[in-house]
């Protein structure tokens, strides 16, 4: 004998049972049936609706997008957090709107573009039948190549305008065209470029040059700025002169102060006997032009000029030290006696040659001239840069060009960073004017939406659509779970009052089983495998009508559908699950009988006629 | 019954009480005991109680008292206590004893309406997870005029083929004890005799130990190997006490 043969027969007894009274088994199956396809509908209705209008967002990246609405400063470190967040698939920097143009030579004349960065990953031309152009590419909105008269695989001039000193100038670029996009892109006429293609565009608008592209101009130099100057002169000025200083000028004030307050500001010690005049700038910085101004009303005088700037720290490993900024070319240093700086005076120009990181050393460190301190200069980025020493000074502090220290102290407001080759400081990219955000999905885009607005960032994006589909979403979830409810409660008496019916028709088959040789824990899986057979039955009854049901709701809205689409639709994973939870819901209603099953006294049933 | 023998079935001292409506039926079995090969008869009138004892045999009653009740189930016809097993609960092994050793023919067959003949028949052997040796079904449903009917449904054969339809699936698993209740009442008096003649030579055919239980003395006369009749006795308005005991000399 084997323990499980008895318990092996029972599934095959219950489905025998169930084919002998099949009429009944077919009443059943219906029933089930009719409640799990009218489920099996309403949830494809569900779905199919819901996803069919996410689709319709999800598909266009416009929905996808988070468009800025004010221009302001971006700094990198803000792109790299926000391309952190989760959520983010897409961000590149923008440039200014007004730079955002270029001129493209049309078959009939040129027209102004507008000119937008791209990066690899960009969804508005990857979902839009383009691909993201490499050097020297750009790709097109539809508008822009049929106005170009070109097609993916051909050429565009492009042309780049300034207007500097008065005099127009222009340069030009031969583009390769990458690809033109769908018309859903947009239809505007647009040229997606590489970022640095466009930042060299906007530098040149600006002014400044593109060496990499032969375009000429300008290298964004940082301007010095200082906190004030330092006037010293053999004899004191006269009352009117002494006031005359702090009109007009960018000065605050003038007072007089001692050799020591000199020394402190600038590092020489005046001779003696000169009137000394500090001339400070509260709340704003002292530029060349303050100090031109300056030194046009004490034209005629036998002056030196210092402008200095208070509280700078360099560091030099672990080591802070607070330099002094000094310039005097021969003339001035004749007149107090002194030595001419090693590197020019201080005129309107930085430096070149390397002169702007030149520094006398204090002697006590023993450093021999030519040598190089690498340094590090607080500011917007830390500035580092290194010193190379011209000689020694008898001071504790080193002195260092007063261009250098103007440089320094605009590096705390602007970013400002250090070329090693060249021996010279320029401006950086503090940061970008704008961005081009795609989120992941359009679930990710009310999340970022907010979190930039808390961020005090303007921003717009497609949440509205986005959260009105989310409210029907929710609307008919929360309308599918109450006829569900109903649903399943209705099935499942139908289920426990069937199999009980069952169980009482049956009192002496039962009971004639037992005495075979079934225990009662054998019986009572009688009407638990009659209660899995039936579901299973209007399980494939049900899904069968929902077919059914499914195809003609398609085919009645067939018009307002596009090909794929389907407003009846069930995902994959809903299927097992909502056997599983049938099959589980069909045991628990068959306990009821099962229990009932094993009450049946054998002695008593089975005379029962 | 040889005195070498052991019983396949043995009581002693069973009593049974039973109330209903406020009257009490108590049933005495001072000593029950049928060997292997053998037919015995349970004979009596209606409410005697021979449906009592043989629900009791057939372990599906439990008795209110009992000092031995053994079935030789072992492989070596070892007994086993099915009064321990009642005092137990063990309701697993009872039903193992019934699968395994019990065959049972119902008044009226007691055949499943939903399965065939067939499988109604080979249903015990299935059970006991046993194989039915090839063409033993049909040897024994030819010998008992039912070759034609084996794969038709119970419900379309008449009482008699149910009735011997029952006895083959009581048979098929070679039990060691088959019991019969009233198993010809629903049939006329000739197919009754011959029914009984069938149970009467396969127990001879199969060794098997036979009860059954009728209130036809006539029937039984000359084909039981012995019997057991019941004395009623009214104890008070509403106690009975029937007290069953063999037939003198043996059989009817």
């Amino acid at each position: 004998m084997t323990p499980a043969g008895p318990l092996r027969r029972i599934p095959f007894l219950a489905a025998a049972h169930l084919r002998h009274e099949w009429v009944l088994t077919l009443c059943l199956v219906t029933a089930l049936a009719a409640v799990i396809s009218p489920l099996l509908v309403l949830l494809g209705l569900k779905h199919g609706t819901i996803q069919t209008l996410r689709e319709r967002l999800v598909e266009d990246p416009v929905f996808r997008e988070i468009r800025p609405t004010q221009t302001r400063e971006f700094a990198p470190a803000w792109f790299d957090d926000v391309a952190s967040w989760p959520g983010t698939s897409f961000l590149t920097p923008t440039i200014l709107p007004l730079s955002s143009v270029i001129s493209v030579a049309l078959p009939d004349g040129s027209a102004l573009f507008d000119l937008i960065p791209t990066a690899p990953g960009d969804p508005l031309l990857l979902e839009n039948g383009g691909t993201v152009p490499g050097e020297g590419e750009v790709v097109l909105t539809a508008e822009a190549a049929r106005r170009a008269g070109v097609a993916a695989g051909g050429e565009i001039a492009a042309r780049v305008t300034r207007s500097r000193g008065g005099r127009g100038e222009a340069v030009e670029a031969r583009l390769r065209v990458a690809a033109v996009l769908d018309p859903r892109a947009g239809s505007l006429p647009r040229v997606y470029a590489p970022l640095p293609f466009v930042l060299d565009v906007e530098a040149y608008k600006e002014g400044y040059a593109a060496p990499a592209r032969g375009w000429a101009g300008e290298t964004p130099q940082p301007y010095p700025s200082y906190d004030g100057a330092v006037l010293l002169l053999p004899a004191p000025l006269q009352p009117i002169v002494r006031s005359g200083l702090a009109i007009n000028t960018g000065f605050g004030r003038i007072a007089e102060i001692g050799p020591d307050r000199v020394r402190e500001l600038t590092g020489l010690a005046p001779p003696e006997g000169f009137a000394c005049y500090d001339l400070p700038a509260p709340g704003a910085p002292v530029t060349a032009s303050s100090l031109r101004a300056v030194d046009q009303k004490l034209r005629g005088l036998s002056r030196v000029l210092l402008p200095y700037v208070r509280d700078m720290v360099l560091r030099a490993g672990d080591r802070e030290m607070r330099p002094v900024g000094l310039s005097l070319d021969s003339s001035q240093a004749a007149l107090l006696g002194l030595e001419p700086t090693p590197w020019p005076g201080f005129g309107g120009r930085l430096p070149e040659g390397g002169a702007l990181v030149g520094c006398l050393w204090p002697a006590a460190d023993g450093l021999a001239p030519g040598a190089t301190v690498d340094v590090r200069a607080p500011g917007q980025a830390e500035v580092s840069f290194f010193l190379r020493v011209a000689g020694s000074i008898d001071l504790d502090r080193p002195v260092v060009p007063a261009e250098l220290m103007g440089v320094l102290r605009t590096a705390a407001q602007r970013a400002v960073a250090f070329d090693r080759q060249a021996e010279s400081f320029r401006m950086a990219r503090g940061g970008y004017r704008g961005f081009r955000l795609y989120a992941a999905s359009i679930d990710d885009v009310p999340g970022l939406y907010r979190r930039l607005k808390e961020q005090g960032v303007e921003v717009a994006a497609e949440v509205e659509a986005i959260e009105r589909i989310r409210v029907l979403d929710h609307g008919l979830s929360r309308l599918f779970w109450l006829i569900a409810t109903l649903g399943l409660f209705g099935g499942t008496g139908v289920l426990v009052a069937s199999l009980y019916a069952a169980v009482e028709r049956r009192r002496r088959d039962l009971g004639v089983l037992r005495l075979l040789g079934f225990a009662r824990r054998h019986v009572f899986f009688f009407p638990m495998a009659q209660g899995l057979i039936i579901s299973v039955l209007g399980l494939a009854a049900g899904f069968g009508g929902y077919a059914v049901l499914a195809g003609a709701i398609d085919r009645v809205f067939a018009m307002d559908l596009a090909p794929g689409e389907a407003f009846c639709t069930l995902p994959g994973a809903y299927v097992p699950l909502f056997c599983l939870s049938t099959l589980v819901l069909a045991s628990l209603a068959s306990l009821v009988a099962a229990w009932r099953a094993t009450c049946i006294d054998p002695a008593e049933v089975i005379r029962e006629q | 019954m040889s005195a070498t023998t052991a019983p396949m079935i043995r009581l002693e001292g069973l009593v049974k009480t039973r109330s209903q409506g406020g009257s009490v039926f108590e049933l005495r079995v001072p000593s029950f005991e049928v060997g292997p090969g053998r037919m015995v008869a349970v004979i009596g009138e209606s409410g005697c109680g021979k449906s009592t004892l043989l629900d009791i045999v057939a372990l599906v009653m439990e008795p209110t008292g009992v000092e031995r009740f053994e079935i030789a189930a072992g492989p070596a016809g070892l007994p086993a206590d099915a009064a321990a097993l009642w005092a137990r609960g063990d309701e697993d092994a009872l039903a193992a004893l019934r699968r395994e050793h019990f065959g049972y023919v119902l008044q009226t067959g007691g055949l499943l309406p939903f399965l065939s003949v067939r499988r109604n028949i080979l249903l015990p052997a299935e059970l006991g997870g046993g194989s039915v040796p090839g063409g033993r079904l049909e040897a024994l449903a030819e010998g008992m005029g039912l070759a034609g009917c084996l794969d038709r449904m119970p419900s379309s054969l008449s009482i008699g083929q149910r009735q011997r339809a029952a006895i083959l699936r009581a048979l098929i698993h070679r039990p060691r004890l088959v019991l019969a209740d009233e198993p010809t009442a629903a049939v006329d008096k000739g197919r009754a005799r011959a029914i009984m003649d069938d149970m009467h030579r396969l127990a001879r055919e199969e060794s098997v130990a036979v009860v059954v239980v009728t209130h036809d003395t006539d029937l039984v006369l000359g084909r039981a190997d012995a019997a057991y009749s019941f004395d009623l006795e009214h104890v008070s308005p509403h106690m009975t006490r029937s007290v069953c005991r063999p037939c003198p000399g043996g059989a009817p």
